[in-house]
């Protein structure tokens, strides 16, 4: 005999209870059968996050001497909506090894037909150099995403923007541009973006027909290794912020560049009085010179070499190369995303041995309490043993 | 291929918990886990300087170390009590009544009772009635729950005891408020709808509005918060996640993150392992599902696998409720803008029923809207100088998925935006120290947990469905349930039924 009679028989005696029963007998009449629900969630959160984009290059065409827009169209004709200013996640295949690199969105999002990257020539740049040399329209590109925090959130930040980019660093912004001004946001944007020269601006056509068009756009290229008329030369310092910013303090102001432009820009932020909460930073990939970081073990160069272990794999490693790198090239596959120490998707235990942790590595406290890490931000500097 | 004593599939609580007592008594158990972190809903996320707690509110049953309740023994026992800064709070919560009205509730029974007698001195007879009932029907489980125990033959004594002398006649005050919704006995025992906001505060844990929130589940939270103190967390609720995960490895199982469950293996009508995202097979004798049910046997089975009265079992339980969040770190401290309790629920009406209506749409303009500010709780929980305040609502899922994707983040922002305004006419200049700010929607509950509908409570937890009722019938042999889903949600509960469950597998292994 199970416990159901008696207590069925306990509730039909209590204040309510053969209503109740009475009330459960119907529900069992009229529910929803849970066979139903087969494959719904699933289905309704790949419209915003599905677990891999599968694209096709459907075209590319060279922004600068040194950067490509590259446009991606979906296998499957879909492609989800994203906040313009976010990335997506390329994975790529190079010489047996499998990575990544994220790269911000240049599109509108206020279209979803295609998405657009750029793509430029970093030195030494291991995806973006085999990128641009071997991608070619009708290739195809496994990606996920669109992620991201760098964006234009209406609920705190200000209708007045002060984009600030550097370089590469302009896509966000592109894209946050045309989305802004393509639907015609009550919004004031004003662009400092800085250069080397006029023909390393990306998208600077583009950019300056904008501000011909739109009254609530103001674009300033201010160019660093070149003096040129009607154009601006120097850096993004306080004073040029300032003299293009009527109202200092009444804006939200967004970086994305190298990492000395945004050292330098941060200062220049300081000195005239920003509070932290106006100002928006994106993660501009990982230095390639960690060694030169403050808190960098002494003399250390980065050329050291390590054993990492895990399960029953040593893998060799680089003390200037990020775990996730060292990883990477040994063929393990490992869940990543962002590769700047915010997602944390590629977090890994560190059971034993002693990392650098980077700049930007937003982690958990449970994290530091119980030695995990997050291997796109973290360096060996002796033997490790991390464990999934 | 790999064999398990047991394998749990999901590292929410109940996963986890089940998991860890299992290990703990040496039963090889293998939890898999599709994130890449342990927790489910127990978990937290950063954003510039700050970490967000995704859940956990006040974890109940801790209690002091000398006098451990529940919660705090099942740490004991897990190993962990000592590896986690556990935090007290001395106030249940705050009610902010329309007008500006604010009643904080301590957790202390006389000292609660004597605040609410003075602040609404016209019932205090009826207050003082009112606690006296709410501790009489907790003694009346606890009595209840120990006979059963001490008499396990079936026909047990009590039962015959029940048969012979009639239910009502041995608990007068089970019989009486068992079954009944919040709304009902709070009529019952208050004219004033203030007072009564003042005492219904747990629907919103529960996601039920007054009016269908088993009065019961109140009774339970008040008394057990009160008498065990809520509790907080250094670090929030993934410390407690993360410490369970390292306990079930410490003890020679298996926890693999980043590894999906495919489906469940059937032979013979019976569950007999898993298949994982890579196509690997694991076989247990015991599969525990930490996954919802619904999900469970409408994704990791076929249909023909599932039993008839299976399906026709889960018609009587819907899916529940989700939210909207707003995490908001501040960069200031919260009385600056004069939030003084840690956790708050504030009314623009008197009318929480009517208000609760608005769940089922995507604007926020009159639902009840509960507040926590984690720094009053633990100052370190943000830089000195900063605070953490998550404030949302309780919503369905269903008019977010009708959303076009072209119409969601406006939709969201918008939603957000009303919050942040209604909460600026109490807490004014809140804004404007905004400096972090991440929205979570029912469709962000729905990708992080799996659930359906983005449900953060399980099933709905009305009369009908929870309390005797919970969905906690077996009907594939080889698979059971642990998790809100099954059973009373929250962490405390969660914890504790995941240990039953483990605990009955024990048994059955001997």
């Amino acid at each position: 005999m199970s416990g159901k009679p008696i207590k069925d028989m306990i509730i039909s005696t209590m204040q309510n209870g053969p209503e109740t029963l009475k009330e459960l007998e119907m529900a069992k009449k009229t529910g929803k059968d849970i066979s139903l629900e087969r494959g719904e969630v699933q289905k309704k959160v790949a419209q915003y996050h599905p677990s891999i984009l599968h694209l096709t290059v459907s075209e590319i065409e060279p922004v600068s001497p040194i950067a490509s827009r590259i446009r991606l169209v979906s296998d499957n004709g879909y492609l989800p909506p994203f906040e313009a200013g976010q990335y997506i996640n390329v994975f790529c295949e190079i010489g047996g090894v499998r990575t990544s690199r994220p790269y911000s969105l240049s599109s509108s999002a206020k279209q979803r037909a295609y998405y657009e990257i750029t793509v430029a020539a970093v030195e030494n740049g291991f995806v973006s150099g085999h990128l641009l040399q071997h991608l070619k329209p009708g290739d195809h590109l496994e990606a996920n995403g669109p992620a991201g925090v760098f964006r234009y959130q209406p609920v705190f930040h200000s209708k007045k923007s002060v984009f600030l980019g550097g370089g590469s660093g302009i896509t966000p912004f592109v894209s946050m541009i045309r989305t802004a001004l393509e639907s015609g946001e009550d919004r004031d944007i004003t662009l400092l973006y800085g250069s080397r020269t006029e023909e390393l601006a990306m998208y600077h056509r583009e950019l300056s027909a904008f501000a011909e068009r739109h009254p609530n756009f103001h674009y300033t290229l201010v160019l660093s290794d070149e003096e040129k008329e009607g154009m601006e030369h120097g850096f993004i310092d306080a004073e040029r912020i300032r003299a293009h910013v009527p109202d200092i303090l009444d804006c939200t102001y967004y970086m994305c560049g190298p990492a000395v432009m945004m050292e330098f820009c941060r200062k220049a932020l300081e000195e005239l009085q920003i509070p932290g909460r106006s100002i928006r930073r994106e993660v501009f990939g990982t230095r390639r010179d960690i060694w030169n970081e403050p808190g960098w073990p002494e003399g250390m160069t980065g050329d050291e070499m390590f054993q990492i272990k895990v399960g029953d794999q040593n893998i060799e490693a680089k003390s200037g190369e990020s775990v996730l790198t060292a990883l990477e090239r040994s063929g393990l596959r490992v869940n990543v995303c962002c590769r700047s120490g915010e997602c944390s998707l590629c977090r890994v235990q560190l059971v034993s041995g002693k990392v650098f942790t980077a700049q930007g590595a937003l982690l958990r406290h449970a994290d530091e309490l119980f030695g995990y890490i997050h291997s796109c931000k973290a360096y060996p500097v002796s033997d490790l043993e991390l464990r999934f | 291929m790999a064999n398990y004593d047991v394998i749990v599939i999901g590292a929410g609580n109940g996963g986890l918990s089940s998991a860890a007592t299992l290990a703990v008594n040496h039963k090889k158990t293998a939890v898999f886990e599709k994130h890449n972190i342990p927790g489910g809903c127990g978990t937290s996320f950063r954003r510039g300087r700050f970490e967000f707690e995704v859940a956990l509110h006040q974890l109940n049953g801790m209690n002091t170390k000398d006098n451990p309740g529940p919660t705090r023994q099942l740490f004991r026992k897990w190993g962990i009590e000592e590896a986690i800064e556990w935090i007290p709070i001395e106030t249940l919560y705050k009610i902010n009544l329309p007008g500006g009205r604010g009643v904080a509730l301590p957790a202390d029974k006389k000292k609660a009772c004597h605040l609410l007698c003075r602040e609404f001195p016209e019932e205090a007879e009826s207050i003082r009635r009112y606690f006296h009932i709410v501790w009489k029907f907790n003694e009346e489980i606890a009595d209840f729950l120990a006979k059963s125990a001490a008499s396990p033959a079936d026909p047990s004594e009590l039962k015959k005891f029940i048969t012979k002398t009639g239910f009502p006649k041995i608990y007068k005050v089970l019989a009486k408020y068992g079954v009944r919704s919040t709304q009902d006995v709070l009529d019952e025992f208050f004219k004033s709808r203030e007072l009564q906001l003042c005492l219904s505060a747990y629907w919103c844990f529960m996601g039920m509005p007054p009016e269908r929130f088993p009065f019961s589940i109140l009774a339970r939270c008040m008394y057990l918060y009160t008498v065990d103190k809520p509790y907080y967390v250094r670090g929030g609720s993934q410390v407690m996640s993360q410490a369970l995960m390292d306990t079930i490895r410490r003890h020679g199982s298996d926890v693999f993150l980043n590894c999906g469950v495919k489906r469940i293996l059937m032979k013979n009508g019976r569950a007999v392992g898993v298949e994982d995202e890579n196509g690997k097979h694991y076989y247990a004798h015991k599969i525990i599902s930490n996954v919802s049910p619904t999900i469970t046997y409408a994704g990791l089975l076929k249909d023909e696998e599932v039993p008839d009265a299976c399906r026709q079992y889960f018609k009587s339980y819907t899916t529940g409720i989700s939210a909207l969040t707003c995490f908001i770190g501040l960069d200031c401290p919260p009385e600056e803008i004069g939030f003084t309790d840690s956790f708050n629920l504030i009314y623009d009406s008197l009318d929480a029923n009517k208000d609760f209506k608005n769940a089922y749409f995507t604007d926020t303009k009159t639902d009840p809207i509960v507040a926590t500010c984690y720094t009053i709780d633990d100052p370190c929980v943000s830089p000195p100088g900063t605070s953490i305040i998550t404030a949302g609502t309780l919503k369905y899922g269903g008019a977010w998925e009708k959303l076009s994707p072209e119409e969601y983040h406006r939709t969201k922002y918008a939603a957000a935006d009303e919050i942040v305004s209604r909460l600026e006419t109490r807490f004014p200049g809140l804004r404007g120290h905004i400096e972090e700010m991440e929205v979570a929607t029912p469709l962000t509950h729905m990708r992080y947990l799996g659930h359906p509908g983005g449900a953060i409570y399980g099933y709905e937890q009305d009369l009908k469905s929870s309390v005797f009722f919970f969905p906690q019938d077996e009907f594939i042999p080889g698979l059971t349930f642990s998790g809100g889903w099954v059973n009373t949600c929250g962490f405390g509960p969660n914890y504790a039924y995941g240990d039953k469950i483990a605990q009955s597998i024990l048994k059955e292994g001997r």
